[in-house]
């Protein structure tokens, strides 16, 4: 039982680690990618992952119900939360001009813009 | 008390599940008020009566302090479609998470682009669900939805090869049909289960 219980906690410590990595793999990316809307990427995909393994590494190690549900909790507005702030950084970036529209490939929704549709 | 507090099944006037206080007075939506009392007890992290008791009045002076408009969202509740979605979502948030990571550790620079997905569903419930949905996942960040023409504008990291857009595009419109089959009215499953528009509205031009 003693085991079992340690071998939760451990794959709960190593839950947490592996999340915090990831979340920092996401900042150093928003470091090296060159533009706001690549850096929105780096910002929340990994971030939002880590997050959700720390979640699930914490709820390894505390194991009470409640709790579950609250981490539970955390994880859905994060996941409810995290894109609407990204989406409104990149909205707010393209509208102000931001955006280096030579370093895009193409891009179809100025065409839409500038139509004035 | 029938006169104070009057419910939906009793009175044919209300909208569904939802009850009114007072003979002329804000109607309250029962399923909200379930919801927020939901949170306040998990936010408490007690479960016992006296918690769920004032979950409900803080709950409906919520409500009471701040309506909502009484509209049909259209939101219904599939509990094998959520489950779909949340494993489907799970997963690809694994693989957007080393995809990205992966491409913030390339040597070279892809070409970014940003591209129109039109989609299925109209309700605005329904676009704002697939628009968080798609911004969880591999493929792009959405920047912009236009709500007359129902299209999302996603930011693509690696558009410079077409499979990759392609990939995008199919990826939006899976999650759309998973995200409407969860939450969606009927009419809207309808919608969703045709197949997507054709591409020609869609296609990404060549790169020049």
């Amino acid at each position: 039982m003693n085991v079992w219980l340690q071998l939760l906690d451990t794959a709960g410590a190593l839950l947490v680690l592996v999340g915090a990595a990831i979340s920092l793999l996401g900042v150093i990316g928003m470091l090296r990618l060159p533009d706001v809307l690549s850096r929105s990427h780096a910002a929340t995909k990994p971030q939002t992952l880590g997050m959700i393994l720390v979640l699930a590494g914490v709820a390894l190690r505390l194991r009470s119900g409640m709790d579950l549900a609250t981490l539970g909790l955390i994880a859905f507005f994060q996941m409810l939360t995290g894109p609407v702030a990204s989406h409104l950084v990149a909205r707010s970036a393209y509208r102000t001009g931001q955006i280096d529209h030579g370093e895009l490939l193409f891009d179809e929704l100025d065409e839409q813009l500038t139509d004035g549709k | 008390m029938s006169r104070f507090l009057r419910f939906s099944f009793r009175d044919a006037d209300l909208p569904p599940l939802s009850c009114r206080i007072g003979r002329r007075g804000r109607v309250l939506d029962l399923p909200l008020i379930a919801w927020l009392t939901l949170i306040w007890v998990l936010l408490w992290s007690t479960f016992n009566l006296a918690n769920i008791i004032t979950g409900v009045i803080v709950a409906a002076a919520v409500c009471l302090a701040f309506p909502l408009p009484p509209v049909d969202l259209g939101l219904r509740l599939h509990p094998w479609g959520i489950l779909r979605l949340a494993g489907y979502l799970l997963y690809d948030m694994y693989t957007s998470g080393v995809k990205v990571t992966r491409q913030i550790f390339a040597g070279v620079p892809h070409r970014a682009a940003v591209i129109g997905v039109p989609l299925r569903c109209r309700s605005d419930l329904m676009l704002a669900a697939v628009a968080v949905a798609v911004s969880n996942v591999p493929g792009g960040s959405v920047i912009e939805m236009r709500r007359a023409t129902a299209t999302v504008f996603l930011h693509v990291l690696d558009a410079d090869r077409p499979e990759e857009l392609e990939a995008a595009r199919r990826q939006v419109w899976r999650l759309e049909e998973l995200t409407v089959r969860a939450f969606g009215t009927a009419d809207e499953i309808a919608r969703v289960a045709e197949p997507p528009p054709p591409p020609q509205l869609t296609a990404g031009r060549p790169a020049p």
